[in-house]
């Protein structure tokens, strides 16, 4: 790469320019954010699963020196709660209140909040606070939550069932299958069970807001980390009660995020609101605990399938009941994700035949929301253990069994009976890569070898696919989903001929911030030092509804680029009148405008056409002066990213252990930006998927409805030695329906890694009979496994 | 208002005397009485490595000590690594090869980082893995961050210099 550069920037490993503040220690993450006169805020929780709080004592709190207020449920007359975005049919509302309104329904729910002087003097507080509790019944089990006799949690719902939402398996195109026809063909029917472990996101850093309202200006600045904080802005205007207009929203740099600070929480408001009525800045940063207890959960299902083979190995049809474990509200995004299964559970397979029931259930247990992934790898985990289910059953290799059902590469667009339009890609090329990779004959025949020696050694395949880049708004529409899926960019250039974008999207990790610099410096065919990239600022940014979710860089990508071509086209029209020529005969190039067949004589650059476009002195009638563009893109469809994984591991029987051989990845995002950072973010999203797959998980106590695991002690996050090295391959189909080609891939690599684990694992034991249906496969509940099959 | 004490605290070479809490930890101490905010706090309880300092040279964790006890070591943060206005080799190898996403982790992998070539100049990846166990990331899955470690031990060793 030369000093300047002007053209190729997309498909190079341009190095960050995150990283400058980042390497220095000079990021400035929320807990840097201390405006002067700043007060801490800190939450009271409830203590239990399930209790009528009949009153809250606050006065000894509030006598203490340093505090400056306390909140509770009866401060809140007039102010809102955030509603649930996507609000499916029949499905009963109860979202989250910013305080337990007279009742707690999971550990952790916020009851009340103390603003101090310090985080210190604020926590002191919080044990003056005498809170009546009158305990209750709970159900943290999903099943159970269901029997007749259960509590209930939201008594306005008359049980616990939020929703009951059918996948009658009708495609897009209106045509449905004939599921009785595929089960009556059978020569088998597979069976299934799973049981999918709470795990999630659990940034690095906790949540925090700075909240700081002018009161002569009547205005709210809150610096929040939101992933989509204009939403965040729309909602808060309507829960306080106070114009959008008055609120801005700055974003601070992000310690990760992963779908966990897109939603809406409580605090939001509490901060915001603690900040209006003392008329001082308020700072809130969440403790470990507290963002164990109190930040989203994700995933736990409880899936049941059943799966009609014939003998050959044909999978015929898939039915299915999926039980969501939402905690106790519904969150910002419903049963969103939930539903996400039940659309992508027949993966890249021609199963025409399909009818899923989802259940949203509620147990008193936190929030089950938002996380990287989004329902596609608990679908996943489902469809990909019930292949290999069948292949055991039918004797077919679990590799061919996967090939010979496949959606063929000449099979696009593909309408699925979950209702997803697949737009493109080779999914047998993808698996046959993988094989490849692990040179799959081979590893069979050594596996053979080393069961003679005593050593298990298992191989696990999954494929995926991860319908990313969300979505057609009209789409979003019809699925009652009340954001848009567009994504704006402005782009601005100086009269220097420099360039300015401005974005919705939030970096948190990502590399957002480089990934559209060169979008944006490839199609102006600039040098990147000369874009500058904006974000995190409502009053700057366009409007979206989305944010930096759902793996959704490629759609702010398109905005970017169709903004410069809006650019591009007047730079050609003001170029002309420069040039005396047609604009016909003109064009733009190499950060140029000239006249075709003249580009060494009759050329001016970018610089001197903008430097004219702001004296505004020979502006073409219907242009105005100035260069600049806003393009919201809605895109045309979703993409859809696919791939493969195999797994091998050697496990052992005396500790239940897994220990990691290898890890291969195939996978195809489209047109890649920048591979440097996508194999990062597969790095880490797969590093997440094993998490889960092999230690995460929020743990409930029956008895008592407590979370166990609410300090890293007891939630374990993977660790250095945890996770093996991963060898990724990349196949490159662009998408047809994005300009540039670009798939969203942030959170592929989690898709298909539980389901890889535990096919694996049941490899390495077949001879014991074992199947892992249950995730996390902790050593301990694998050594369970064993010890009950004799092992 | 508790009751304060006045402790000297010695961090990258300047010696600033703040008046305390007992209570107050060394992190929060570093971060708001210094001002020195790349020293980051991802649980307060001692596993994640996000508060890692060098402390006498060695590795400790700043959320599990108070303010007072780091009177009288001489304590080196982020902001005191690489030499005046260079970067430090771990620091820029940690950006060629992506050893970092979000960055949260990232001053706390990094002190964790030289403090491993510190006790072996050229550590193989699983030696990198065992030694850097203690500091959590949430975003890379760690094969960027051995890959940078052991970047910055070649180029360190190329260039003569020690951890
Ligand atoms: S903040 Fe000190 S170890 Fe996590
Ligand atoms: S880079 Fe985000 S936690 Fe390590």
């Amino acid at each position: 790469m030369t000093a300047t550069q002007s053209t190729g920037w997309i498909g190079v490993s341009a190095p960050r320019r995150e990283d400058a503040l980042l390497i220095r220690g000079r990021g400035r993450f929320i807990a840097d954010v201390s405006p002067a006169g700043a007060l801490h805020l800190a939450v009271l929780r409830s203590p239990f699963a399930h209790a009528r709080i009949n009153g809250v004592d606050t006065s000894a709190a509030e006598s203490l020196p340093g505090v400056h207020g306390v909140i509770t449920a009866d401060d809140l007359e007039g102010i809102g709660a955030f509603p649930t975005v996507w609000r499916l049919p029949g499905q009963k509302e109860c979202h989250t209140p910013a305080l337990a309104p007279g009742k707690a329904r999971y550990v952790g729910e916020p009851v009340a909040a103390v603003i101090a002087d310090s985080r210190y003097i604020a926590e002191d507080a919080l044990d003056l606070i005498e809170v009546d509790y009158e305990v209750l019944d709970h159900v943290v089990d999903v099943e159970a939550a269901l029997a007749e006799d259960a509590p209930v949690i939201n008594e306005h719902m008359g049980d616990n069932v939020i929703i009951e939402y059918t996948f009658p398996g009708i495609n897009a195109l209106g045509v449905a299958g004939d599921l009785d026809g595929a089960f009556a063909e059978a020569d088998e029917v597979i069976t299934g069970r799973f049981r999918i472990g709470r795990y999630s996101g659990v940034p690095l850093e906790t949540r925090g807001l700075v909240a700081d309202w002018d009161d002569l200006r009547q205005t709210l600045t809150l610096h929040s980390e939101s992933q989509v904080a204009h939403l965040l802005r729309t909602e808060l205007a309507a829960a306080l009660g106070i114009p959008e207009t008055s609120i801005r929203i700055l974003t601070p740099n992000i310690g990760g995020a992963f779908g966990n600070k897109w939603d809406r929480y409580p605090e939001d408001i509490l901060v915001s609101l603690a900040s209006m009525r003392l008329g001082r800045p308020v700072k809130w940063i969440e403790d470990r605990r507290e963002s164990l207890q109190a930040t989203v959960h994700g995933r736990q299902q409880l899936q049941e399938w059943q799966l009609a083979v014939r003998s050959d190995g044909a999978l015929l049809g898939l039915k299915g009941r999926v039980l969501s474990d939402q905690g106790a509200h519904l969150h910002s995004v419903g049963i969103g994700p939930a539903w996400v299964t039940g659309a992508a559970a027949v993966n890249q397979y021609k199963i025409a035949n399909y009818h899923c029931d989802v259940l949203g259930v509620a147990t008193n247990k936190t929030p089950n929301s938002t996380f990287r992934g989004f329902g596609g790898p608990e679908a996943m985990f489902g469809i990909e253990r019930m292949v290999d289910k069948a292949a055991r059953k039918l004797g077919i290799d679990p590799a061919e069994i996967r090939r010979m059902n496949m959606i063929g590469a000449d099979e696009f667009p593909y309408f699925s009976p979950g209702g997803a339009v697949y737009d493109s890609g080779n999914y047998p090329t993808a698996l046959a890569k993988a094989l490849e990779a692990v040179e799959y004959d081979r590893l069979r025949e050594e596996q053979a070898a080393l069961r003679e020696q005593g050593v298990r050694r298992g191989i696990g395949i999954g494929s995926y696919i991860h319908v990313s880049g969300f979505g057609p708004s009209a789409i979003l529409g019809m699925l009652d989903y009340y954001t848009g899926g567009y994504e704006g960019s402005t782009v601005k250039i100086d009269p220097h001929g420099r360039a300015t974008l401005y974005t919705g999207m939030i970096p948190m990790g990502q590399g957002t911030e480089t990934t559209l610099a060169q979008v944006a410096a490839d199609h102006l065919e600039i040098d990147i030092a000369n874009v500058r990239v904006v974000w995190g600022d409502t009053d700057q940014t366009p409007y979206t509804g989305f944010g930096s979710a759902g793996s959704r860089s490629n759609v702010a990508a398109v905005a970017v680029i169709k903004a410069i071509e809006e650019i591009k086209a007047k730079a050609v029209r003001i170029g002309a009148g420069l040039l005396e020529a047609d604009p016909e005969d003109v064009a733009y190039g190499d950060g140029r405008i000239s006249v075709k067949g003249a580009e060494e004589m009759r050329s001016l650059t970018l610089a001197e056409v903008a430097q004219q476009a702001y004296w505004g002195h020979k502006i073409p009638e219907g242009d105005q002066p100035g260069l600049e563009a806003t393009y919201v893109y809605d895109p045309a469809n979703f993409t859809t990213a696919y791939g493969t994984h195999v797994a091998v591991v050697d496990v052992d029987v005396q500790t239940g252990k897994i220990d990691w051989v290898k890890y291969v990845v195939v996978d195809d995002a489209g047109t890649i930006i920048n591979p440097l950072l996508v194999e990062g973010q597969i790095h880490g999203a797969l590093a997440q998927g094993l998490g889960g797959a092999i230690l995460e998980e929020f743990v409930y106590d029956e008895e008592t409805g407590q979370l166990l695991s609410s300090s890293l002690m007891d939630y374990l996050l993977p660790s250095f030695t945890d996770l093996p090295d991963f060898e990724i391959h990349h196949l490159e189909t662009p998408s047809p329906h994005t300009e540039g080609g670009f798939k969203g891939m942030g959170e592929a690599g989690c898709f298909p890694a539980g389901a890889v684990v535990a096919n694996a694992v049941t490899d390495a034991l077949s001879d014991l009979g074992i199947e892992v249906d249950e995730t996390p496969v902790t050593p301990a509940r694998l050594w369970g496994l064993i010890n009950a099959a004799g092992g | 208002m508790a009751e304060t004490i006045t402790v000297v605290l010695d961090v990258n070479g300047v010696g600033k005397e703040i008046s305390v809490e007992p209570r107050k930890t060394l992190a929060d101490a570093i971060r708001e009485d210094l001002g020195l905010t790349g020293t980051h706090l991802g649980c307060e309880h001692g596993v994640c490595g996000a508060c890692t300092v060098l402390m006498d040279g060695e590795m400790v964790r700043s959320c599990l000590l108070f303010a007072v006890q780091g009177a009288g070591a001489e304590i080196t943060t982020i902001e005191g690594i690489g030499d005046g206005g260079e970067l430090h080799p771990m620091q820029r190898a940690f950006s060629e090869y992506h050893g970092l996403q979000c960055g949260f982790c990232t001053p706390g992998m990094i002190l964790a980082g030289i403090d491993v070539l510190r006790r072996n100049p050229d550590p193989g990846p699983q030696e990198i893995r065992e030694e850097m166990g203690g500091n959590i990331c949430r975003c890379t899955g760690y094969q960027k961050i051995v890959e940078s470690v052991q970047a910055a031990a070649a180029e360190m060793s190329k260039e003569g210099v020690s951890a």
